[in-house]
């Protein structure tokens, strides 16, 4: 295969799993925005604790798919920055205020105000951080951005990116990213055994499950109206993927109803990646569309090679330490780092993470 | 304001933020696996807590690192369209290793910070030098890609298109070496000080106490030991400014004339319609030395070139000049500081010593920007030496004036949090250490 489609399917596996990952963490927010007056300090704290060690590597893949694109294709990663220069400043700002927001309440320990404050600015950004990404892939994907063949923008640069695909993406996204968080959640206190935490987490990803499946059956029939070129690579290509995307969602909540969390947490996000691979799938060779493909967008051969065994070879270094960081937070319980985690240890807290 | 002011200033101010905090997350991590080391050694508990309490403050730090600097990767594209379009292959492969970096040390830093109670002391231990490498590394591959563009090579260009590129030989260029070096010792010298900084200032408002001490011993040891270094990587640098950015050079130092045996000049203050440096003390031939290794060496002045090719030589000569002068000052603070290790270990340090390590952090960070000031604002007009101009790469997007407006404001606000947590952290801290003595 060619190093160009090598390392677009880098990419693309690189956007799965910050979806999968990642979007997990922005879900965890979007319940602490939309739960903010009911929830229970233990509710908060599993929430909070299940984010904490993995959150800044799970963001790093984002980073990668930006560094990959502009090296790889620079072209379609310039052509993309211009088009959709506003949903992409909205989406940063919401990362930006997710991290700070829960780094410094974690260790605004004992300032109750401050630490509410926080929360607060955690929550709301952490809704917007994934509405206004979903809202620049589904620019993408409508095919409507006014790219020039010589990758000029000529549209509009406040309103060009706005399409109905684009807002239905938007809240697609944090549809997701809710029912990932919801799921993971469950599981967690699953583990933890903390019952009445189970129950309210499984009765979320439940609701929010079947929300997000009518969704997505409305988006496909989006897509049908709006984007006929996706449409026709779809039909062409990607009909596998959508295949596999609902039967992994029927899964995942199949799973949830008969209480076997862990099978729900890889049913839930194998349904998400298959969403994001039948979008590639169907957009290829298309990068930006209409105008960009990978022909037209990559960079010089050499460039490309050096990247592609740069890529692979640090995947090597980074794969299993990424892994041994989830078996020791994520699988392996024994031990639970009790000082960091806020509210821990506190009489409100009884035997919360053995 | 137009476009290519606001993003210009944009891009200084997000950068200026980013790489102080950045400085950080590679000077910290040294600081607290030495603490934590000397706790496996000693088995004084004091350590432990001082590698904890460290620990914290780099985890906010860390966070407010990875959002700056996530903003900055956004900016290249949002900014920059046209340099990103160009020339992003031919940086990229240094991009592309710095983005394993960032997962390296998000990924232990993840296990170091949580994992306190989770792994064995050794291994607790060892899961934070992979955080320590990785971020010398990730500020080392940055910095051959700022380099690059000071000395770009290994790319052809035809009607601007990159149509063949070696990525190694560019991510090598002659500036890289130099400009990587210097900029890691700064961020060790700059997190030294800074901590130093502030436990001296604790020292004179609060009194002595083993924790401070050891605390401020640590941060000053990190910092002294590479400010002589700097000196060497910083003359490393200007050699190499001389040959590849001859119009750079002539500018930090005010050379106006073409001239042979040119002087060095301390101070001073570029007149640039009368074309000379006033007011500065000039070191007969010592430029041409320092420059060429020979104090008879020809040092081609600014005059040389056309005027839309040069950088504003006042805001370079100034900077360079706070640089060095910062530079120096730190040094002679470091022999001190070593003078007094050796010789005079057992007595309390004077009121005048504490006053001088409390200057040091900010002064360490005012010389870190002025030298960017130096190498940015000395490449201007130029986005990539010689090859683009910074106007040709600007944004054409209406609205980045607005833009750098509201960022001045969520910067504020990150500031001002980063500020508050940080206090949080220090007045729990010390009641720890009040409990703890
Ligand atoms: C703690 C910070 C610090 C200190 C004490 C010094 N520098 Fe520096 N200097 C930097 C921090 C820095 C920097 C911010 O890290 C720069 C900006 C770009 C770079 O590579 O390093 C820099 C750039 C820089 C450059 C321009 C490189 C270029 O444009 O390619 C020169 C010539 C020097 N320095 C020279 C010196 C000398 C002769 C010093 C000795 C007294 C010195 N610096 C002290
Ligand atoms: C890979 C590293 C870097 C890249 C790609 C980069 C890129 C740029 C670009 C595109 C500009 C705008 C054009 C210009 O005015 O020069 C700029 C300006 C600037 N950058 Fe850098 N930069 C890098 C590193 C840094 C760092 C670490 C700093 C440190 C604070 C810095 C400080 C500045 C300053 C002060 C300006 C403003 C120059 C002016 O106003 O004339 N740069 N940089
Ligand atoms: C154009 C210039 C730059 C860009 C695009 C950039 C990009 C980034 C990004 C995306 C991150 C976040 C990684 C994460 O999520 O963990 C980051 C963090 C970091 N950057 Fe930069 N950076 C730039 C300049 C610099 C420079 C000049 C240094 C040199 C010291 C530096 C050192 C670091 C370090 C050490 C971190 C780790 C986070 C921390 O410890 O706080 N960066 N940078």
């Amino acid at each position: 295969m060619l190093p160009e489609t090598l390392i677009l399917l880098v990419v693309l596996a690189s956007l799965v799993l910050y979806a999968v990952l990642a979007g997990a963490d922005f879900g965890a927010g979007v319940w602490e925005f939309t739960t903010a007056l009911q929830a229970t300090e233990r509710e908060r704290s599993l929430l909070y604790g299940a984010i904490g060690p993995v959150w800044e590597a799970n963001h790093v893949w984002l980073i990668f798919v930006l560094v990959l694109m502009a090296s790889a294709f620079p072209a379609a990663f310039a052509a993309a920055c211009s088009a959709l220069w506003i949903p992409l400043l909205l989406a940063l700002a919401g990362i930006v205020f997710r991290g700070v927001g829960y780094a410094f309440r974690s260790y605004a320990a004992g300032a109750v105000r401050q630490q509410a404050l926080w929360g607060g600015v955690f929550a709301l950004a952490s809704t917007a951080a994934p509405f206004f990404l979903g809202a620049s892939a589904g620019a993408i994907a409508s095919g409507s951005l006014a790219v020039a063949e010589s990758g000029r923008f000529e549209g509009d640069f406040v309103l060009g990116w706005l399409s109905p695909l684009s807002l239905f993406s938007a809240f697609f996204a944090v549809g997701i990213c809710a029912y990932l968080a919801a799921v993971y959640l469950a599981r967690e206190a699953y583990q933890a055994s903390e019952h009445d935490l189970v129950a309210r987490w499984r009765q979320r990803a439940l609701s929010t499950g079947l929300w997000v499946g009518v969704l997505s059956v409305a988006g496909l029939a989006m897509v049908a109206m709006e984007a006929k070129p996706l449409w026709r690579g779809l039909a062409l290509r990607g009909l596998p993927f959508m295949g596999c995307s609902l039967a992994a969602g029927i899964f995942s909540l199949w799973a949830l109803w008969k209480m076997r969390f862990t099978a729900a947490a890889v049913g839930a996000p194998a349904a998400v990646a298959a969403v994001l691979l039948g979008w590639g799938a169907g957009q290829y060779p298309l990068i930006v569309p209409p105008a960009l493909s990978v022909e037209t967008a990559r960079a010089p051969e050499a460039v490309l090679r050096a990247v592609l065994w740069v890529a692979l070879g640090g995947m090597v270094l980074t794969i299993p330490s990424l892994a041994y960081l989830f078996y020791l937070f994520k699988i392996d319980r024994r031990k639970r780092p009790s000082h960091e985690i806020p509210y821990a240890g506190t009489a409100a807290s009884p035997g919360l993470r053995r | 304001m137009e476009n290519l002011m606001a993003a210009r200033l944009q891009m200084a101010f997000t950068l200026g933020f980013h790489i102080v905090v950045a400085c950080f997350g590679v000077g910290m991590p040294v600081l607290m696996l030495f603490a934590e080391w000397r706790f496996l050694r000693t088995a004084d508990s004091g350590w432990r807590m001082l590698a904890k309490r460290w620990s914290k403050a780099f985890a906010v730090l860390f966070a407010v690192g990875a959002v700056s600097g996530t903003v900055l990767s956004f900016e290249l594209g949002l900014l920059w369209p046209e340099f990103m379009a160009v020339f992003g292959s031919v940086i990229g492969l240094p991009f592309t290793l710095e983005g394993f970096a960032f997962f390296l040390e998000a990924i232990f830093a993840g296990i170091y910070l949580y994992g306190w109670e989770r792994l064995g002391p050794r291994a607790h231990l060892w899961s934070g030098v992979p955080v320590a490498i990785a971020g010398l590394a990730s500020a080392f591959l940055v910095v051959t890609a700022n380099a690059w563009m000071n000395a770009p090579t290994g790319f052809e260009l035809a009607s601007r298109k990159v149509v063949s590129a070696s990525p190694w030989r560019a991510m090598f260029n002659p500036a890289a070496l130099p400009q990587a070096t210097h900029m890691v010792i700064a961020a060790y010298i700059v997190s030294g000080f800074t901590i130093a900084s502030v436990y001296a200032g604790s020292r004179l408002r609060k009194g002595e106490s083993t924790y401070r001490r050891r605390a401020m011993a640590l941060g000053l040891g990190l910092a002294a030991s590479f400010s002589p270094l700097q000196i060497l990587a910083g003359d490393w640098s200007a050699q190499v400014v001389a040959k590849t950015q001859p119009v750079k050079l002539a500018a930090m130092e005010g050379q106006f004339r073409t001239q042979p045996a040119a002087p060095l000049r301390l101070g001073g203050w570029p007149d640039e319609r009368a074309r000379a440096t006033r007011y500065a003390l000039e070191i007969p031939g010592a430029l041409s030395l320092l420059a060429y290794g020979d104090r008879a060496a020809v040092v081609r002045g600014l005059d040389e070139f056309s005027p839309e090719d040069t950088p504003p030589v006042a805001v370079v000569h100034v900077a360079f000049q706070v640089m060095v002068a910062i530079g120096s000052a730190l040094f002679f603070l470091s022999v001190w500081a070593g003078v007094r290790a050796l010789r005079l270990r057992d007595l309390p340090p004077s009121r005048l010593f504490l006053l001088a390590v409390l200057a040091s952090g900010p002064l360490a960070v005012v010389s870190l920007e002025a030298g960017w000031v130096v190498t940015e604002v000395g490449r201007q007009p130029w986005i990539v030496q010689g090859v683009m101009k910074t106007s040709e790469a600007v944004a054409q997007a209406r609205g980045i004036p607005w833009l750098l407006a509201v960022t001045l404001g969520i910067y504020a606000i990150l500031a001002a949090g980063t500020i508050a947590v940080l206090r949080l952290l220090a007045r729990e801290g010390a009641q720890e250490a009040g409990s703890a003595s």
